[in-house]
């Protein structure tokens, strides 16, 4: 199994840029196999949540638009070089996804 | 995870010495005389081939490809009594209308004002009515130049009937309406000052370049069982090590076929001989394994093999191949890629490219079609770029010019996934 997610957090002055990458095929549950004819069930992740040290920073419910291996971009305030950031994801099937990585000073 | 494989593997080894050399007899070591088993009867793609979604569903069957020369004689020239009265209006619409082969601006610069982005693979044609040349000239020019000067790269508009004469005649008269050089809003929109695109994008950040899912898929698919209850792994226990070097040493003649194999349609044939899986070519598992390959060779020098008697032979025919002028807009490879020629000049807002310098990248993420492309894909969108039927994958023809242009780079060092606009 390939890696469930990539990340990375750079900090750029006081700000910390972090880059996520995930691993998830993002089912609408609208498509159908072109085989089969039949409808591919819905699996999305619905629910991330990142947070800094312990501390929520993001908790975003998602749907069906978001695409295939989903990426997120997002800045915060007030975190150190060496401080650290989790991620962790839910899909509509109850799995769950983590990944964490530490801010590293540009 | 296939690198842990390799140390369960270790302790059973002297067990399975015999089982393991029986299964390995025939591994593919690059270099070593042993043949690599490869399923040797199937089409490699998914046959029927049939052109991609969203591609141009014309056929032009009336003209050369790759695979098969049609003749395409020059047309004799058009005799016309006294000066030619056409519709200078109607002129400068087809002059700049797409739909017939990329229009006049998409190589010269035209009209007032000149629209966005003219190119410069021919020359400026912008103060042309003070070129002194006859109505008749012009006039056969456009509709068949190969009687007048046959090494131009222009396209016989009117004997491939891209243009009727009448409608080449309201060209001539908007040509004979330009009489100044062109004016330039700014650097950008000059052809000789727009300037050349380098790519500067890190190919190597999953971040920024999609193509890196590949690699980590293709490392995957290298670890699963088939149908045969083997994994790449199973035989290439240490693939790091194994495939230094291999992918930058290919395509290579391959003598059960007679023809150039890529990586790619290694490993399709290879796969079915061995694993079992059936990864066929333009598919995504054939893209993830042949991306895989080619990354654990990343950064050794592109060294395809140009001395032994089947490659001297191949490079001929992918040679010739390089000028052969196919489609109905009558281009040959060299046409555009190299500098004697249209390399490293302006068609519309597209850079061309030389030979050296195209192959280190592919397969490589296409930023304008979210799409990663191998070099066959780039071949097959060249030929219909040109109005030329493409080949399907794996024709004998796509072999000799991959060798052909890799022999021209090498030396090169391998950068796979690339990433371009």
């Amino acid at each position: 199994m390939a890696e469930e997610m990539k990340m990375r957090a750079t900090l750029q002055g006081d700000v910390t840029d972090v880059k996520v990458l995930m691993n998830h095929v993002m089912e609408t549950g609208l498509r159908k196999d072109p085989k089969t004819e039949k409808f591919i069930p819905a699996h999305f992740i619905d629910h991330v949540v990142a947070t800094l040290n312990g501390k929520t920073v993001l908790d975003a419910q998602w749907g069906i638009a978001v695409a295939k291996n989903p990426f997120i971009n997002f800045r915060i305030k007030g975190a150190k070089a060496g401080d650290k950031i989790a991620i962790s994801a839910a899909d509509n099937l109850g799995t769950q996804y983590s990944g964490e990585t530490i801010v590293a000073a540009k | 995870m296939p690198a842990k494989k390799s140390h369960l593997v270790l302790p059973v080894f002297l067990l399975g010495t015999l089982i393991v050399l029986s299964a390995c007899a025939t591994r593919p070591e690059p270099g070593k005389t042993k043949m690599a088993p490869l399923e040797l009867e199937k089409p490699a793609f998914a046959s029927p081939w049939v052109r991609y979604k969203g591609w141009p569903s014309e056929m032009w069957s009336d003209y050369s490809t790759v695979a098969a020369v049609v003749p395409s004689i020059p047309a004799e020239p058009i005799k016309i009594e006294g000066p030619i009265t056409g519709d200078p209006k109607k002129g400068e619409k087809l002059a700049y209308d797409r739909s017939r082969g990329g229009s006049c601006i998409a190589c010269h610069i035209m009209g007032k004002p000149v629209p966005p982005l003219p190119g410069n693979a021919g020359p400026d044609l912008s103060d042309y009515a003070s070129w002194g040349r006859s109505d008749e000239f012009i006039l056969n020019y456009i509709y068949d130049h190969r009687k007048i000067k046959p090494d131009s790269i222009m396209q016989p508009w009117g004997a491939h009937k891209l243009f009727s004469v009448d409608e080449i005649k309201d060209i001539v008269a908007f040509l004979k309406t330009q009489k100044s050089p062109a004016e330039f809003k700014d650097n950008l929109e000059n052809p000789k000052t727009r300037p050349i695109p380098v790519e500067t994008r890190d190919n190597f950040d999953p971040f920024l370049n999609e193509a890196m899912a590949a690699v980590d898929k293709g490392k995957e698919l290298f670890g699963k069982e088939g149908a045969s209850k083997k994994s790449c792994a199973s035989c290439h226990t240490n693939p790091e090590q194994t495939f230094r070097t291999w992918a930058a040493s290919m395509p290579r003649h391959e003598s059960r076929l007679n023809k150039v194999i890529g990586v790619e349609e290694f490993v399709t044939r290879h796969a079915r001989a061995t694993t079992g899986d059936d990864y066929l070519l333009q598919s995504g598992g054939n893209l993830a394994l042949s991306i895989y390959l080619r990354y654990l060779s990343n950064g050794q020098p592109i060294n395809v093999d140009t001395t032994s008697a089947e490659h001297k032979q191949a490079i001929k025919r992918g040679t010739e191949l390089l000028g052969r002028k196919i489609g109905q807009l009558h281009m040959a490879c060299v046409d555009c890629h190299t500098t004697e020629r249209g390399a490293n000049k302006w068609v519309r807002g597209q850079w061309l490219g030389e030979f050296r310098g195209q192959i280190d990248h592919f397969p490589t993420f296409r930023t304008s079609r979210s799409e990663i492309w191998d070099i066959t894909k780039r071949f097959q969108w060249c030929n219909v770029s040109v109005r030329a039927n493409e080949l399907q994958p794996g024709a004998p023809g796509y072999g000799d010019l991959e060798l052909t242009i890799t022999a021209l780079n090498n030396g090169m060092k391998l950068s796979v996934p690339g990433i371009r606009h």
